[in-house]
C-alpha cells in the first residue's frame, strides 16, 4: 500500500470517528416507520400514562432497544407486540385486544350508530 | 374548584340579569343555578377547603407548583376551560327551568343561543390551549394522545357542538326539540363526569389531580342527582314536546340530524374507550389499555361520513329536499377536486395508510365544498353564511392537517458527543452539537445544549434544555422548536451515556401551525355568527 | 315511544351506579391480576462470579429485584431480612448494578439472600417484566405466579404472597 493510500485510509478512519451515530439505524424507511409507529403504541410500563416513545424512563429505553432489535431480526408487528405483552402484560399495548369478548369493544360504536339510526327513522319527530 | 365557583357565580349573575324581570323562566333558572352553586360550595368546603390552616407552619418556600405547569399557557388553559364548562351550566339550568315550567311556547332557543356560542368558544380555546401547551412544554412532540382527561374534555365539546347545531335547526324549523333539550342536559352531565374522573383518581392519566375517593363520591352523587332530575323531567314532558313537522329527507335539517347522530356516536365511542378498561378490571382483574390505535380506527369512518354529510348540507335547503340533479352539481366539483388533490399528494409523497388518507379526504371534501360555495356566492351574488363557512373550513383544515401531520412527520434518535456533527437526511444536511452550558435560574438548574442545524439550506439555532427544579427535585426536558409555516423542527436532549456523549431526539412535525389555525378559524366563525345582525 | 324514554333514564342510572361501584373497589385495589408465566431462561452469573444453577430456583422462592442505587430497597431490607430469617428462601436479582457496589451494599447492610443473580444489563429483569427496583416475584416450581411492585410491606406480604405460598405448600405435601 502506498503512503498516500495509507494516509487516506487513516483520514477516512478518523473522520468516521468524528461522526455521531443514529441510535436506531435502519436499512430501509419502512422498517424505520414501523419502529416509530410501534413505540407510539406500546405503553410505558412505569409511567401513569404515555407511550415509550415519549418516555425517558430506563425501562422504556430498554423496550425501545429491544423492539429495534426485533425489527432488525425481521419480526412482524404482531410478534413484537406479543413479545412485549408476554413480559409486561396486555396493559402495555395501547391497541386493545380484539379476540373473544373484546371484539365487542370494536363493534360497539357501529352497533350504537345503527341503533340510533333505527330510532331516528322510525320516529322522525323529535 | 374555587375558580370554577367564581366563574359560575359571575356568569350566573350576568345571565340572570340578561333575562328581563318578567321573563317566565327567570325564577326557575335562579333557583336551579343557586342550587348548583350551593352544591359546589359545599363540595369545596367539605373536601378541598382552601381556607384551612396548616399548623404549625406551612412550607416556607411554598409547596412549589409542578414544573411542567410553570408556564404561561398553563395559566390560561384552565380558566378558558372553566368558562366553557360553566357557560354550559347556564344553558343546562335554563333548559331544566324550561322543562320544569312546562310552557312550551317560550322561545328558549333564542334566549340561550348567544350564551351557548360564547361558552363554546371558551371550551374550544381551552382544549386547544391544552393541546398547544402539551406540544411545546412536555417535550414529546405530540399534541393529542386520547388520554382519559383529554377525552373527558372532548366529550362535552362534541355534545356542545351537536347542541349548537340542533339549537339552530330547532329555532329555524321547529324540529329536533327533544333532541336539543337532551343535548343541553348531556353537556352538563359530561362536563361534571369529566370533573369526577379527573378529581377522583379512578383512572390513570397524566392529568390526575388527586387520588381521593371522598371527592369522587360527592361529585358523582351531586352530578348524578342533577342529571337524573333533569332527565326525569324531560322524559315526563316528552309527549308534549313532539315537534309538529317530520324531517324531510335531503333537507338541511336531515343532514344536521345525521351529523348529530354521528357526534353522539363519537361521544359514545369515547365514553366506551374510557370506561371499558374499568369494566374489564372490575369483572376479571385483567388490565388493558385503550389508546390512539382504537380511537383513530373508530373515528376514521365517522369523520369521512360526517364530511360527506357536510358536503351535502352546504347547498341543501331548509325543510325541502333537493332534486337529484342539484345534488350532483353540488357535490361533483368538490368531489373531483378533492380526488385530484389527494392523488397529487400520493404522487408527491408515496406514503399510504388508510386512516391518514381517509382523514385527508374528509378534510378536503369539506374545504372544497365551502370554497366552491364561496366562489359561487361571489360570482352569482347568492347568500352565504360567512360564519358557518369559516368554522366548517376550519374543521376541514383540522382533519386535513392532523392527517398530513401523521403521514409526513418523522423522528430521529441521535447520539453525539460535544463538538461532533452529523448528516441526517436530504433535508437536514448537518446537525452540530456545539456547546453545553450549565446554569442556575431562580428555581432550577439548567443544562443547555447549543445545536446548529442546516435544514433546507437554512441555518437554525436550537437550544434544548434539561432542568432540575430545586424544591421537588423534578427533572424536565424543554424542547427547542423552530416553527415554520410548513413544519416544526423539534429538538429535545435525552441522557448522557457512559462514553460522555448525549442523546437527542430530533422531530420534524408537519403542519402544526395549520392545526392551531384551524381552531382559530372555528372560533372566529362562531364569533362572526354571534355578531351577525339578526335577520328576521 | 316508550323504549326511548326508558333508555334515557336507565342508561345514565346504570353508568352512575357502575362508576360508584368502581370508585369503592379502586380504594382497596391491590388485587392486581397477575398472569402466571414460566421463569424465563437466563444465562447469568451470580454475584460471586459463578454460573447460576437453575435447580436452586426450584420449590418456593422469593425473587427480589434490588440494586445498590435503589433507595426503597433499603427501606424494605429489614422486612426482607426478617422473612429470610423466618425460613423463606429469598434469592436476589441484582439489577443494573456494578458487582463491586452490590457486594459493598450487602456487606454494609446485611445479606438476606441465599445468593444474588448478577443482571447488570437487566436481561432477566426485562423478560420478567420488571419496571424498576424494588420488585419481588413469587416463584413456585419455576413458575412465576405473583409479584409485588415497590416496597415489600407486611400488608402486601400478607394479602398477596402469603395466601399463594400457603396454597403451594399445601399442594407440595
Amino acid at each position: 500500500m502506498s503512503i498516500q493510500n495509507f494516509f487516506l485510509s487513516l483520514l477516512l478512519f478518523v473522520s468516521f470517528g468524528l461522526l455521531g451515530e443514529f441510535i436506531y439505524e435502519f436499512s430501509d424507511t419502512t422498517k424505520e416507520k414501523r419502529f416509530y409507529n410501534l413505540i407510539s403504541e406500546v405503553r410505558c410500563p412505569k409511567c401513569t400514562s404515555g407511550s415509550i416513545a415519549s418516555s425517558d424512563a430506563p425501562v422504556s429505553r430498554d423496550l425501545k432497544d429491544r423492539i429495534y432489535q426485533l425489527i432488525r431480526e425481521g419480526k412482524s408487528d404482531q410478534e413484537i407486540k406479543s413479545y412485549v405483552s408476554d413480559r409486561f402484560g396486555a396493559f402495555s399495548d395501547y391497541s386493545p385486544p380484539k379476540e373473544g369478548v373484546h371484539a365487542l369493544l370494536w363493534f360497539a360504536p357501529s352497533v350504537f350508530l345503527w341503533l340510533l339510526l333505527l330510532i331516528f327513522f322510525m320516529r322522525r319527530r323529535f | 374548584m374555587f375558580l370554577w365557583i367564581v366563574f359560575l357565580t359571575l356568569w350566573s349573575l350576568l345571565f340572570v340579569n340578561f333575562l328581563k324581570a318578567d321573563h317566565p323562566l327567570r325564577k326557575n333558572t335562579v333557583l336551579i343555578l343557586g342550587f348548583i352553586i350551593l352544591g359546589f360550595m359545599v363540595f369545596l368546603l367539605a373536601t378541598s377547603n382552601p381556607f384551612e390552616r396548616i399548623f404549625p407552619f406551612g412550607a416556607l418556600e411554598g409547596a412549589d407548583i409542578n414544573p411542567v405547569l410553570q408556564d404561561p399557557a398553563l395559566v390560561i388553559h384552565p380558566p378558558m376551560l372553566y368558562l366553557g364548562y360553566v357557560g354550559f351550566v347556564i344553558s343546562f339550568s335554563f333548559v331544566t327551568a324550561y322543562l320544569v315550567h312546562g310552557d312550551f311556547s317560550i322561545p328558549w332557543e333564542r334566549d340561550i343561543r348567544n350564551w351557548s356560542l360564547v361558552a363554546w368558544i371558551f371550551l374550544t380555546a381551552g382544549i386547544t390551549l391544552g393541546s398547544w401547551w402539551a406540544y411545546y412544554e412536555l417535550g414529546w412532540g405530540g399534541y393529542w394522545f386520547w388520554d382519559p382527561v383529554e377525552n373527558v374534555a372532548l366529550m362535552p365539546w362534541l355534545a356542545a357542538t351537536a347542541f349548537m347545531h340542533s339549537l339552530f335547526a330547532s329555532s329555524k324549523s321547529q324540529i329536533l326539540k327533544t333532541w336539543t333539550l337532551f343535548l343541553g342536559i348531556m353537556i352538563f352531565a359530561l362536563s361534571l363526569f369529566g370533573a369526577f374522573i379527573v378529581r377522583s383518581g379512578i383512572i390513570d392519566s397524566v392529568h390526575s389531580f388527586a387520588n381521593d375517593p371522598q371527592r369522587g363520591i360527592y361529585l358523582l352523587t351531586f352530578s348524578g342527582f342533577m342529571t337524573m332530575f333533569s332527565l326525569a323531567v324531560l322524559v315526563y314532558r316528552m309527549p308534549s314536546l313532539n315537534s309538529s313537522k317530520p324531517i324531510v329527507t335531503g333537507s338541511k335539517e336531515s343532514f344536521i340530524s345525521m351529523n348529530n347522530i354521528l357526534m353522539i356516536t363519537s361521544i359514545f365511542s369515547i365514553f366506551l374507550g374510557v370506561t371499558y378498561p374499568l369494566i374489564v378490571d372490575a369483572l376479571s382483574g385483567e388490565k388493558i389499555s385503550i389508546g390512539p390505535p382504537y380511537y383513530n380506527a373508530i373515528f376514521s369512518p365517522i369523520i369521512l361520513i360526517a364530511s360527506i354529510f357536510i358536503m351535502l348540507s352546504v347547498d341543501a335547503l331548509w325543510q325541502r329536499g333537493m332534486r337529484a340533479i342539484n345534488v350532483l352539481t353540488a357535490i361533483a366539483p368538490p368531489l373531483l377536486m378533492s380526488a385530484a388533490i389527494l392523488y397529487a399528494i400520493w404522487a408527491e409523497f408515496h406514503i399510504f395508510s388508510v386512516i391518514t388518507f381517509v382523514g385527508i379526504l374528509s378534510g378536503l371534501l369539506i374545504m372544497t365544498s365551502y370554497l366552491f360555495q364561496i366562489t359561487t356566492s361571489f360570482v352569482l351574488g347568492k347568500y352565504i353564511n360567512k360564519g358557518s363557512a369559516m368554522s366548517h373550513i376550519g374543521l376541514g383544515l383540522l382533519f386535513f392537517s392532523v392527517s398530513m401531520n401523521s403521514m409526513l412527520s418523522y423522528d430521529k434518535n441521535i447520539n453525539l458527543s460535544l463538538g461532533q456533527s452529523q448528516f441526517i437526511d436530504s433535508s437536514i444536511t448537518k446537525f452540530s452539537f456545539n456547546s453545553l452550558d450549565r446554569n442556575q435560574a431562580s428555581n432550577h438548574e439548567v443544562i443547555a445544549a447549543r445545536v446548529v442545524i442546516e435544514q433546507d439550506n437554512k441555518i437554525l439555532y436550537l437550544q434544548p434544555e434539561k432542568r432540575k427544579y430545586l424544591t421537588r427535585g423534578q427533572i424536565t426536558s424543554e424542547a427547542a422548536i423552530h416553527a415554520s409555516p410548513i413544519k416544526d423542527t423539534y429538538l429535545t436532549i435525552g441522557d448522557q451515556l457512559e462514553d460522555g456523549s448525549w442523546t437527542f431526539v430530533l422531530q420534524v412535525n408537519y403542519l402544526i401551525k395549520w392545526i392551531w389555525l384551524s381552531a382559530i378559524l372555528m372560533a372566529t366563525g362562531i364569533m362572526m355568527t354571534i355578531f351577525k345582525r339578526q335577520t328576521s | 315511544m316508550n323504549i326511548a324514554r326508558f333508555f334515557l333514564i336507565l342508561l345514565p342510572l346504570v353508568v352512575i351506579v357502575f362508576y360508584g361501584k368502581v370508585l369503592f373497589s379502586v380504594a382497596d385495589d391491590d388485587l392486581n391480576q397477575f398472569e402466571s408465566k414460566p421463569l424465563p431462561e437466563f444465562f447469568l452469573l451470580n454475584l460471586e462470579g459463578n454460573p447460576v444453577d437453575v435447580s436452586n430456583l426450584a420449590g418456593i422462592k422469593l425473587l427480589n429485584v434490588w440494586a445498590s442505587w435503589c433507595i426503597t430497597c433499603l427501606v424494605e431490607h429489614p422486612y426482607l431480612s426478617e422473612l429470610s430469617s423466618k425460613g423463606f428462601d429469598v434469592i436476589g436479582l441484582n439489577y443494573k448494578d456494578s458487582s463491586d457496589k452490590a457486594q459493598n451494599w450487602l456487606n454494609k447492610y446485611g445479606n438476606p439472600y441465599q445468593f444474588s443473580i448478577y443482571d447488570p444489563r437487566g436481561d432477566l429483569a426485562f423478560d420478567l417484566g420488571v419496571t424498576g427496583a424494588p420488585e419481588t416475584f413469587l416463584v413456585v416450581n419455576s413458575q412465576v405466579i405473583e409479584h409485588i411492585q415497590g416496597e415489600l410491606t407486611k400488608k402486601k406480604w400478607e394479602t398477596i404472597f402469603l395466601p399463594r405460598i400457603l396454597a403451594a405448600q399445601g399442594d407440595l405435601k
